[in-house]
């Protein structure tokens, strides 16, 4: 106040001056001109970022697709669940693509088809016949013959760009019927006749509120919207305020309503999971129903349209009764309008929200975790998140699945069992047989995984898992044979400090000389340690490194028992070496990328190489065949059929630190690793603890029968069990085992004794 | 306000100031909504990958999404020797060459021993293995590995693929390779002698191509042993 007097003071010298007319000519030129700046930087502006707009299209993930074929065996469950993962309806009557039908023998399915990196795959309508989840026949409706049906490949996930905004791009002549006139009937009826901005529509817009007392719509119209979201920044600023109109009538002037309603559709902001934004109808179609846009229905375009007005608050996973209301609200509006009968509106408002019933939030994540390590390896950060490349994995929805259900479940039982046990985590690795594809990991306790991806950044000492590798570096030596006598006597070797290392064996005793597949079967140690030494630290290692350990390890004789520190990835890229007849393959997880029309950059080929010789390797897969049947890994038939042949081996460490299973059946290698966070010692052993997560995993996978290609150098011969002498078959006694002629030995007439 | 005095210069570089801006800010004239190829733009242009041998598809468009390295491979690169070319001449017509090998011996294999070879109990598997052949005599190689690798999947101990990848790993002169695929078909294909002598063929051209002839002799010795 005090101010006052001395600013007023000054004005009354110059009052001429203020109120001259050509002042206020000035005034309006410069105001006039400032204004046209404006308009033509705005209008640069406008076009600038329409038509150089490149959304940034993250990288999809997919898995692989599942292809079925005449003779194919899938696990229980696991066609229901896989077509539902990908969106597909089960109805009473098969009418349009994405439905499945069930019948009296097996399903009918009308598939979408799929652009494959090796050419398209076209949509059909196939009737599969099942017989004990195996496919039996196949034919389409048509009549034509049906070799094999590759279903579309599963969408596991993106790679987002840092503002982790993700969206399907969707085109006009994608839009399912009834899209386009729902869309204006709700947000923007004069939209084909306005020019950006709609008086009429605020006119109506305001009455429609103040009859309602309240802000019942919008008087924005779809251009505005677009502005807003497009150009402008969420902040509610004047300056916004001030150029929101003139930015869409400019809009408005240089493109054409159907340019623009294209750009609104991929933009408009639909939903948030977690840190990823849904942006465009496209993507909320496949985020809320699981399916392309072209296959919603009404009642579903009436919820995503409804879901305009407020996607959080409208979100039909959170909120279904008030999403219900919304998408009832603008049925009614549809009926109203005359574009659905009353009859039509009654009968879209009694369906259900028909929400996808596949699992949605960030599936697979240690999975898509690799996929990102291996990627990262061959293309730029930018390339993965924002041009729309197309990353075909070998990861197996089923087996991932059920890998997950068996680390959640069998942890729970464990806890429940042995009391809470604390911080326990786990990792699971499981990769196909003969292709070495990586099919599922599971990278903590319960398929969450948040940082730490246990299958791949933990080490921990793998126990006994390693004496499969002793064996098979003295079988390899030419100088052993199954039955080879081995002394299980105590030891004591001096260590490099001049401590005394003396290992024993689990039950803390002594089994004198036992033949060498025994050694293996109840994992004695002392055997095991002296077949080692005998076979040599040297070799033993390079076998190790031939079968993909690549780190150097240090060559202590505690090395043969495990004090090896290596993650279940290795684990499982050595037991594949086994599983793949000696042959190592790197563990596949990237097949091919593409871009995002479908041009092919990168194949990852199958590749092998020879890491033991085939016999060797055979021998040493009968071993371990036996440590299921009647060694320590006997526990899996709680889980499997006896006629399930598996081969496999159990690994505890030092006070039960770790416990680990690892093995093959005729199609599936897996690792199992349970072991607490902090190391401290657990109350479980390999067979007490991963063999069941092991067990209840293999139970659920489809079975393929193991087959035994027995190499032409090896013959089986009978053994007798306590000297391991070969004898002839009509001994008591006997075990037929499988030995190289070469190096088997001389019969025994005596029976062996 | 009254200190700013606008002349008629001051009006026409305005104009030129808007016009400048509007140009600054001008058009880059593309799709509205994006076609799917997205392409790369200049600041986003990766390094070309120089070796193509790694399984990388040929790509000869304008775009330049490529691979920074060349796909997963964990073993080192053998360096291939150059051969004297070796040029096929009037084969026979009951001869057939089931591997054209670049500058090294192409595989030669009497086509009664081809065609005694059994039919996959998969059609499917028959289909693909027949379209990666078409694929391959029209030298898209990668594409009918991709081919032959789901054929792989569907019927993973079929010996047939392992030869065909073997064969196609060897027409890209990746001779370390088709030995290594040779030999694994090998083990699924005990007292089966046709295939035998079809893998010992791809594992003698293998060598030979590797400049291993010492290898080679065995393994026509094998290959004649299965004849």
């Amino acid at each position: 106040m005090s101010n006052k007097p001395a600013t007023s003071q000054s004005k009354p010298n110059t009052p001429s001056k203020w109120f001259s007319w050509v002042g206020l000519f000035k005034l309006a030129t410069v105001l006039s001109v400032i204004g046209v700046v404006t308009l033509i930087y705005l209008d640069a502006q406008i076009r600038h970022r329409f038509e150089g707009h490149r959304w940034s299209l993250p990288a999809k993930v997919y898995a692989r697709p599942l292809e079925l074929f005449n003779g194919q065996q899938l696990a229980a469950g696991q066609l229901d669940y896989e077509l539902t993962q990908l969106g597909y309806r089960f109805v009473k009557r098969v009418t349009d693509k994405g439905q499945v039908q069930k019948t009296n023998r097996g399903m009918i399915i009308y598939s979408r088809g799929f652009r494959f990196t090796d050419g398209d795959e076209q949509s059909h309508l196939v009737e599969v016949t099942l017989q004990k989840n195996k496919v039996t026949s196949m034919r389409q409706i048509s009549g034509a013959a049906m070799a094999s049906l590759r279903l579309e490949p599963q969408l596991v996930g993106g790679i987002y760009p840092s503002h982790n905004e993700d969206r399907e791009l969707i085109q006009l002549n994608d839009l399912p019927n009834g899209f386009i006139e729902t869309l204006l009937m709700v947000e923007d009826r004069d939209y084909y006749s306005h020019y950006g901005v709609s008086p009429w529509g605020i006119a109506r817009a305001m009455w429609a509120n103040i009859k309602a007392a309240a802000v019942v719509q919008g008087g924005s119209t779809l251009t505005q919207q677009l502005v807003k979201n497009f150009y402008l920044t969420d902040q509610q600023t004047l300056w916004r305020k001030l150029i929101e109109a003139p930015m869409a009538l400019l809009l408005n002037v240089h493109y054409s309503k159907e340019e623009v309603l294209e750009v609104y559709l991929n933009e408009v902001f639909l939903g948030q999971v977690g840190k990823r934004a849904i942006h465009g109808f496209g993507l909320a179609s496949r985020f809320y129903f699981g399916q392309p846009l072209s296959e919603i229905k009404l009642h579903q375009v009436a919820l995503l349209v409804g879901l305009v007005k407020g996607p959080s608050y409208y979100n039909p996973h959170r909120h279904p009764q008030r999403a219900t209301k919304r998408r009832n609200l603008v049925l009614s509006v549809l009926a109203q309008q005359g574009v659905i009968s009353e009859l039509q509106k009654a009968q879209y408002q009694a369906l259900p929200l028909d929400l996808s019933k596949a699992k949605q939030v960030s599936r697979y994540p240690a999975y898509m975790d690799v996929v990102r390590r291996q990627l990262q390896q061959h293309y730029p950060a930018s390339a993965l998140s924002n041009q729309g490349l197309r990353i075909f994995t070998s990861l197996d929805p089923w087996v991932q699945h059920q890998a997950d259900i068996a680390m959640i479940e069998q942890i729970k039982k464990l806890n429940q069992s042995y009391g809470k046990i604390p911080t326990l985590e786990g990792a699971i690795v499981v990769s196909h047989r003969d292709s070495g594809e990586l099919l599922a990991l599971v990278g903590d306790h319960d398929g969450g995984y948040a940082g730490h991806n246990w299958a791949l950044d933990t080490s921990r000492q793998v126990g006994s898992l390693l004496k499969p590798v002793i064996h098979l570096a003295a079988l390899e030596s030419g100088q052993y044979h199954l039955a080879t006598l081995i002394d299980d006597g105590p030891i004591a070797l001096p260590q490099p400090d001049g401590s005394i290392w003396q290992p024993q064996n689990y039950d803390r005793k002594s089994h004198g000389k036992v033949p060498m597949y025994e050694a293996l079967t109840k994992s004695y140690n002392q055997a095991n340690v002296r077949l080692g030494l005998q076979v040599g630290l040297g070799k033993v290692m390079q076998q190790l490194n031939q079968m993909g350990v690549e780190q150097t390890i240090p060559a202590y004789p505690s090395m043969l028992l495990g004090a090896v520190e290596i993650s279940p990835m290795q684990v499982n890229q050595v037991y594949q070496t086994i599983a793949g007849n000696g042959f190592y393959s790197p563990l596949s997880i990237v097949q091919q990328v593409t871009k995002a029309n479908g041009q092919l950059l990168s194949n990852f080929p199958f590749l092998v190489r020879q890491a033991a010789s085939n016999d060797a390797v055979y021998l040493l897969q009968h071993e371990m065949r036996m440590v299921a049947n009647e060694g320590t890994a006997k526990g899996v038939y709680r889980y499997l059929p006896k006629q399930q042949k598996v081969a496999a081996k159990t690994g505890t460490t030092n006070d039960q630190r770790d416990s680990w299973f690892a093995g093959f059946s005729g199609q599936y290698v897996a690792t199992v690793w349970l072991g607490r966070e902090d190391s401290k010692p657990t109350p479980l052993t390999g067979a007490s603890g991963a063999l069941n997560v092991w067990g209840q995993l293999m139970q659920h996978l489809a079975y393929t029968p193991y087959e035994d290609i027995k190499p032409e150098t090896v013959g089986y011969f009978y053994v007798n069990r306590a000297t391991g002498a070969a004898i002839p078959t009509r001994c008591p006694d006997g075990v037929a085992v499988p030995m190289i002629n070469t190096s088997a030995p001389s019969i025994n007439t005596n029976c062996g004794y | 306000m009254s200190s700013i005095k606008i002349t008629p210069f001051k009006y026409i570089s305005l104009c030129f100031l808007a016009i400048f801006l509007g140009a600054c800010a001008g058009p880059g004239y593309g799709p509205i909504v994006e076609d799917r190829s997205v392409q790369a733009r200049t600041s986003q242009r990766l390094p070309v990958a120089t070796n193509n041998v790694h399984g990388t598809a040929a790509n000869n468009s304008v775009t330049s999404t490529k691979p920074l390295k060349p796909a997963a491979v964990e073993k080192p690169q053998v360096y291939v020797q150059p051969k004297a070319q070796v040029t096929v001449t009037a084969q026979s017509s009951s001869n057939e060459v089931i591997a054209v090998v670049p500058k090294g011996k192409d595989v030669i294999v009497a086509k009664k021993q081809q065609e005694a070879l059994p039919t996959s109990d998969q059609a499917v598997v028959e289909q693909l293995l027949a379209k990666a052949d078409s694929l391959k005599a029209q030298d898209k190689m990668t594409e009918a590995i991709i081919q032959l690798q789901r054929a792989q999947r569907i019927a993973p101990r079929e010996p047939k693929v392992y030869a065909r990848l073997s064969a196609l790993q060897l027409s890209l002169g990746e001779a370390a390779r088709a030995e290594q695929l040779a030999l694994k078909g090998l083990t699924l294909v005990p007292n089966q002698k046709r295939y035998q002598h079809f893998f010992w063929k791809l594992i003698a051209a293998s060598r030979s191509y590797l400049g291993d002839s010492q290898g080679e002799a065995k393994a026509i010795i094998q290959a004649d042993k299965y004849k």
